[in-house]
């Protein structure tokens, strides 16, 4: 059930990327919600749930996305085993400390991305890849978060993401 | 005794008949003034009457208040249904008539432009976009089976939009000319200089016209269109205005900031250049429909086997 959760999660937001998010483009960039649930969940779960669904989630966005697959399976399952590491260190409850994990973990994200891109053989200006997406990127994800941790805190305590480890 | 008593009666009654029948054709309706006693009557009585039949209606307000209660709210909810059904038939009214205006642009576009142009093109719609905010890719709803191919052109009415990369059955994968990995072949259309238009990773709607040759001037407003060479482009197709110009760090070269003419971020429609053929017919593009006909293809100093002057032969 709670596996089928994380998929059901992890495929809308995919979704919701592709389509209606491009409508709420600030600055040219639109919020990573993938990687917010990859955070959501390692924070609360620890680095091996954290990998897993980072690998979920990676290859979701990889599947979309249609090339350089493996890039963000990478990038994201690196993050969700690193976000996982202070699963038993930082207060959960505090809205505070996870928007600071997510825009840390989105930075990280985009900085493994542009680094997997250029082994790919595409170059982008570091100064437009740090102004004009990595940080943008990272600052919109992080604003989003207090709207969604909540209600992601409280079903992983007692609502349908409540359960045995995947 | 008992006769002289009917008789009274019957006088009576008589006189009471005729009075009422007299005072009725008196007092009909249409009449110019009323009697003095009628007057005084109406005087006195108005205000009684306007007390009673406020109290009346007070009555009634108060007695049947519950009912009207429960009506109007019965009443207020099937308005408010009806508000919002009709609310929703409005805005997809909107839709469609928003909807309309883009299809037609794109007709009047295919049925004016396209045969002077020399293309065949096939309607498709976007049906995704790329999840990240590294590439500009959009998924369009035509596949090989519509006859789509990899580096076939696509364009709006507005102008070029970017080449088909990838073709499954019923859905193509489209590079944005903003996109980092696309380059265009260029030309301004005024001075013929030739360069090459490459996008720059999540620029709100800019691209970048790079290896502009120094010696030839370039300005603001200037219009970019396709060059034709290295074939994946046909050549005359408008890309963008020049927002501004600059040096490259070499020295060796101009570049120029270009504004797209096709909201990048807003495209819905799109069509797909399936064949190109011959247009020779040159003069006729300053007719035109804006941006194509911008800068006049026709006008002085141009090559006149500049814009679509070539058969560029049909897409790979």
């Amino acid at each position: 059930m709670r596996l089928f959760g994380i998929i059901f999660l992890l495929g809308t937001a995919v979704f919701l990327e592709v389509t209606l998010l491009n409508f709420f483009t600030i600055l040219g960039v639109k919020p990573d919600l993938v990687l917010m649930i990859i955070v959501f969940n390692a924070f609360l779960r620890g680095s091996r749930e954290g990998a897993l669904v980072g690998l979920l989630g990676g290859l979701f966005e990889d599947l979309a996305v249609g090339s350089y697959f493996g890039m963000n399976v990478l990038s994201l399952m690196a993050i969700g085993y690193l976000v996982g590491l202070t699963e038993s260190k930082l207060l959960k409850e505090s809205t505070i400390i996870i928007v600071f994990l997510a825009w840390m973990s989105s930075f990280i994200v985009q900085v493994l991305n542009y680094i997997l891109l250029s082994f790919a053989e595409i170059y982008v200006s570091p100064g437009i890849a740090l102004f004009r997406i990595i940080i943008p990127t990272a600052t919109y994800t992080a604003i989003l978060v207090p709207i969604f941790y909540g209600r992601f805190y409280r079903s992983n305590k007692s609502g349908w993401l409540n359960g045995r480890e995947i | 005794m008992y006769r002289e008593g009917n008789t009274k009666k019957i006088i009576l009654i008589s006189i009471l008949v005729i009075s009422l029948l007299a005072l009725m054709r008196y007092t009909e309706f249409g009449r110019v003034s009323i009697s003095p006693v009628e007057s005084s009557l109406r005087d006195i009585l108005a205000p009684v009457q306007g007390l009673a039949m406020n109290l009346g209606h007070r009555l009634r307000g108060l007695v049947s208040f519950p009912f009207a209660v429960m009506e109007m709210v019965n009443e207020n909810q099937s308005m408010k249904e009806k508000v919002a059904e009709l609310e929703g038939r409005l805005r997809q009214s909107e839709e469609f008539g928003y909807e309309n205006d883009r299809l037609k642009r794109l007709l009047d576009y295919k049925s004016a432009v396209t045969p002077l142009m020399g293309f065949e093109v096939t309607g498709a719609a976007v049906i995704g976009r790329n999840p990240g905010n590294w590439f500009g890719t959009i998924t369009i709803n035509k596949g090989s089976d519509d006859g789509m191919k990899q580096n076939m052109t696509v364009i709006t009415e507005q102008g070029l939009v970017g080449r088909i990369t990838s073709v499954s059955i019923n859905t193509s994968e489209v590079l944005l000319i903003t996109d980092p990995r696309s380059g265009v072949s260029a030309l301004i259309q005024e001075s013929r200089a030739p360069g090459m238009v490459e996008g720059i990773a999540s620029s709100p709607g800019r691209v970048i016209m790079v290896h502009i040759p120094i010696e030839i001037d370039i300005s603001a407003d200037q219009v970019v269109v396709t060059s034709g060479f290295g074939s994946i482009y046909p050549k005359g197709i408008p890309v963008g205005r020049i927002l501004e110009t600059g040096k490259e760090p070499s020295g060796l070269f101009n570049n120029a900031v270009i504004a797209p003419f096709v909201d990048i971020n807003r495209l819905e429609e799109v069509m797909v250049i399936t064949t190109v053929r011959s247009s020779n017919n040159i003069t006729r593009f300053s007719g035109l429909p804006s941006p194509w006909g911008e800068g006049g293809f026709d006008q002085g100093g141009l090559n006149p086997e500049g814009i679509g002057g070539t058969p560029v032969g049909v897409n790979p």
